[in-house]
């Protein structure tokens, strides 16, 4: 695969990745990546299931070997490794260790030890960030209590005290129900406009990427396809992402305008059933029955998957 | 002049307990023993809960024999083998958890299993050593002497400013590695120190309880401190009462005529008795 041309355009890009390869044992995990994560946007990374979305977000972390490169613009000039903010997928963990969410935000900030005190400037400053995920009223509460969701929502405010360059965030809604999901990506829009980091998120949710991310880049061991979402997703990227195309007929069989399937056709009920649900860019099959299918885009696209 | 300082202290440490029991020499000086291991266990000890490493701690334990061989086969002190012995293999285990995909029960496991078998291999080919083995088992912090004792004291030094500079941060790893080393933390650093430290704490507790209780002596008060804590300084202080209360409590009960008991039998009861008490009491809060 070739690098994209608009790559070219260095400083608009946050990250670059540069043929990056990864084998695991005998298992080629990433190959020959390339893509780009533009500065300051939200970028989503979808893929099935084993696609080596994690295995990316932890080379761009660089907790872990690969090949290939993994350039930051601007920052590699100057020599220095960009911040980054985390939030894992699911956080397990102990939650019998007695501490409070204040308790375990500290933990990563100050050098006086917890058990003389804590430190007034650094509780000031957590205080803000968790009015940012809207979670002040948590600060004194356990921290092995709070649900899923608060979990997420403390995790983000922790990644934000960073004040990171590059949010990395691996389907930090899984888990947490679609409103949930809605809401965190509200919140962190909110909050990435006001800090202006860049946005990595692995997500397996296309409506959600539809919706909110500004670029996307479909994953499965190697880039099928990158670019803004309602451009890059189409049939065909997202088949060749997803292996769908081994159980469906191909969209560009069907024929302009189901009208025009003759009465005896084997597939006119398929054609059909396919034209009323086909909702992924419909325009750009050459559907011809004059619905905008694009409008449906952001909120059929899951149905794809 | 180390005998000196030893007498002094341990005749300080006997005046906070004024009791007839505390006269003789032997009892000052274990007591000045134990109030030197209770902060050691209890920190470690918490930290040993959080991070589920109370196996890594038994094999570090159980490491004492292979210790004593080592001094037989190399003609040194065992006072000095033990320690070194139990070094190397707190940072082996430690290096091959984090660096091979076996899982860490199984590297501890052979490790275990290793130094046992050849503890017991070398140590049983010699009549007076293996009439030791007992004191490795059981323990006999009665018999603790002024060398040992300025290596507590030494331990204790580094241990504290150790936990001075490495609270927050273990505490921290122990919830997520991942998000530790993301967020600038150098959680390496800090397990391998803390393995460090943490082997040189259990060999030296092996002197006070034995083989079988050392374990217990760390996690016990660390784990009754969780029942009753709610948050990470309460947690420090309570392990440390309950440690304290433990070891002196111990010494004193295995010295009464009516007990008749060691004290490292009698340490861990106490310690076992007030962790039913503590999960009794969270359980009835908690309702």
């Amino acid at each position: 695969m070739t690098i994209p041309a608009e790559t070219a355009a260095a400083p608009a890009d946050a990250v670059r990745f540069e043929h990056v390869g990864l084998t695991l044992g005998e298992n080629r995990i990433l190959d020959d990546v390339c893509a780009r994560v533009p500065r300051g946007k939200f970028t989503a990374i979808v893929g099935p299931n084993g696609a080596g979305k994690t295995t990316l977000t932890l080379a761009v972390l660089g907790q872990i070997k690969h090949t290939g490169r993994i350039l930051f613009p601007g920052l590699d000039e100057a020599g220095r490794r960009p911040r980054f903010g985390f939030v894992p997928q699911r956080l397990v963990f102990d939650r019998d260790i007695p501490m409070t969410v204040m308790d375990y935000l500290l933990s990563g900030l100050q050098r006086m030890p917890l058990f003389l005190g804590h430190s007034k400037r650094h509780a000031e400053r957590i205080m803000q960030y968790l009015d940012e995920v809207e979670c002040t009223r948590l600060a004194d509460h356990a921290f092995g209590a709070l649900s899923g969701g608060e979990i997420q929502r403390v995790l983000l405010a922790q990644a934000m005290l960073q004040e990171p360059d590059i949010l990395i965030l691996d389907e930090p809604t899984s888990g947490v129900d679609f409103k949930g999901g809605q809401i965190c990506c509200e919140l962190l829009r909110r909050v990435r406009e006001k800090r202006g980091f860049t946005q990595i998120m692995i997500s397996h949710d296309l409506a959600t990427v539809t919706a909110h991310a500004d670029h996307v880049i479909c994953l499965n061991h190697t880039v099928f396809g990158e670019g803004e979402p309602r451009v890059a997703l189409t049939h065909q990227v997202l088949s060749e992402t997803f292996g769908l195309h081994l159980g469906l007929p191909d969209l560009h069989g069907i024929p302009q305008d189901v009208r025009e399937c003759p009465e005896d056709c084997p597939l006119r009920a398929e054609h059909l059933h396919l034209h009323d649900h086909c909702h992924i860019d419909g325009a750009a099959h050459g559907c011809a029955c004059g619905h905008d299918h694009a409008h449906d885009h952001g909120t059929e696209a899951g149905h794809a998957e | 002049m180390l005998n000196e300082i030893v007498l002094r202290l341990s005749d300080l440490a006997a005046t906070l307990f004024p009791l007839d029991c505390m006269e003789p020499e032997f009892m000052r000086r274990a007591m000045l023993g134990l109030l030197l291991i209770a902060p050691l266990a209890a920190l470690s000890g918490v930290q040993v809960v959080n991070s589920r490493m109370s196996f890594f701690s038994d094999a570090i334990g159980h490491s004492a024999f292979a210790g004593v061989a080592l001094g037989l086969i190399l003609s040194l002190p065992p006072e000095f083998t033990m320690p070194a012995l139990a070094l190397a293999i707190g940072l082996l285990i430690m290096y091959l958890r984090r660096g091979s995909r076996l899982s860490t029960d199984t590297v501890i496991g052979i490790i275990f299993s290793a130094v046992v078998a050849f503890g017991l291999a070398i140590v049983s080919r010699n009549r007076e050593a293996s009439r030791g083995v007992n004191m490795f088992l059981y323990g006999d912090i009665l018999t603790i002497g002024d060398n040992e004792i300025a290596l507590l004291a030494c331990l204790l030094v580094a241990f504290l400013t150790f936990q001075f500079f490495a609270w927050n941060r273990m505490l921290h790893i122990s919830v997520n590695e991942q998000i530790a080393g993301v967020h600038r933390i150098k959680v390496s650093v800090y397990q391998y120190l803390f393995a460090a430290l943490l082997s040189l704490v259990v060999i030296l507790c092996v002197r006070a309880v034995g083989v079988l209780l050392v374990t217990a002596i760390l996690i016990v008060p660390a784990a009754t401190a969780r029942n009753l804590a709610r948050n990470s300084r309460q947690l420090f202080f309570l392990s440390l009462v309950f440690s304290y209360v433990s070891c002196a409590g111990g010494l004193l009960v295995s010295a009464q005529q009516w007990a008749n008991v060691p004290a490292g039998a009698a340490i861990v009861l106490l310690a076992c008795a007030m962790f039913a008490v503590s999960f009794v009491a969270a359980r009835l809060k908690s309702k």
